[in-house]
């Protein structure tokens, strides 16, 4: 159990990026009207951004 | 009064007595505050999600809602609203633990590693919350916002180590608790649609509230940090938000000399002991 926590916060920033800042991402995308180049759908759009944006918060141990 | 001319002995009973008539005053302010705002916060997600209400009008007032999260918890961390064994003392502890709660920091945590502040106040070892020592203002507002990146070892992340030092590693269950269940109740909105009101309502306001929170409570009051003593530990300051907009931490001198006192009663009192203030050689020139 303690390994599970520990792990979840460990990859805590990457399962932020792909659990909030993903359909974070699609839903602004959808409210705003916009349409993603190359045919792309929202949603991979916002999987695409936060679970990048999540990865790289993950090795480099900060968001900003 | 010419305070010059006392001994430390006058001094400090002059301050104790002025001390004493304000303390032990029933903070009704701060009850109502805490269950009219965490009320208004929560009224404020069935008014979007069912009646309407607009994410532009919501955000701001969510926004405020965070940030007068804190002071209420804070009255009761130190007993104020009512003491260990008496009647009330349910209330002191409900205030506590809800006020709270939109910010995600366990009242036992909060309580625990306060307590150790005013133990340890500008102590490079010992304060928790030395991490928001800054340069100026706005390195206090960069300061708070590197604290809360994810790997930091200052800020909230510093206060396991703090409970671990003083024996209470127990209370690092409510925190491990509370992030779970904050980060899976944005998890499950978000992807059942409403994650801008998610973000809207909750994780934005709470990331402003707690800059706002670090710089007016932790680090205006204590810059620039440099002295552990009693009456160089915290100063008073004039802030361009004025007293209401500083939440009355122009005054935290006075309740780090007796934390007893309820917050609406720190301003009468800082200018009731201020001659007493200068003549112990504290920094309480900008006000």
């Amino acid at each position: 159990m303690l390994f599970v926590i520990k792990s979840i916060f460990y990859f805590g920033p990457l399962l932020f990026g792909i659990g909030f800042l993903a359909p974070l991402t699609t839903q602004t995308i959808a409210a705003m009207g916009w349409t993603p180049p190359f045919g792309l759908s929202p949603l991979l759009v916002g999987l695409i951004f936060g679970g990048a944006y999540g990865l790289v918060a993950q090795v480099r141990e900060r968001w900003i | 009064m010419n305070a010059q001319t006392f001994s430390n002995a006058d001094l400090m009973r002059a301050e104790r007595e002025i001390a004493r008539k304000h303390i032990d005053r029933f903070p009704w302010m701060s009850v109502i505050w805490a269950f009219a705002n965490f009320g208004v916060w929560l009224a404020l997600w069935p008014l979007v999600f069912f009646a309407g209400l607009p994410l532009w009008i919501a955000f701001p007032i969510a926004t405020l809602n965070l940030m007068l999260t804190y002071l209420p918890s804070h009255e009761a961390q130190h007993d104020i609203i009512a003491k260990p064994g008496s009647r009330l003392r349910w209330l002191n502890e409900l205030v506590g633990h809800m006020s709270i709660i939109p910010l995600v920091l366990p009242y036992r945590v909060a309580r625990l590693t306060h307590l150790e502040h005013h133990k340890n106040c500008n102590n490079p070892e010992l304060d928790p919350d030395i991490s928001t020592k800054a340069q100026g203002p706005l390195d206090a507002i960069w300061q708070s916002i590197k604290n809360r990146q994810p790997r930091a070892a200052a800020g909230y992340n510093a206060y396991g180590a703090c409970l671990k030092r003083i024996g209470r590693p127990d209370a690092i269950l409510d925190s491990v608790i509370y992030q779970i269940v904050f980060y899976g109740i944005l998890f499950a909105l978000a992807w059942s649609g409403y994650a801008i009101e998610a973000a809207l309502l909750w994780w934005l306001p709470r990331h402003i509230a707690f800059t706002y929170i670090q710089y007016f409570l932790s680090w205006a009051p204590h810059h620039p940090g440099h002295s552990t003593e009693r009456y160089g530990n915290t100063r008073s300051f004039r802030s361009i938000l004025g007293n209401i907009g500083s939440m009355g931490m122009q005054y935290h001198i006075v309740h780090h000399l007796h934390p007893r006192i309820p917050l609406f009663r720190t301003g009468p009192a800082y200018w009731e002991m201020k001659p007493i203030l200068e003549a112990r050689g504290c920094d309480v020139e900008e006000l």
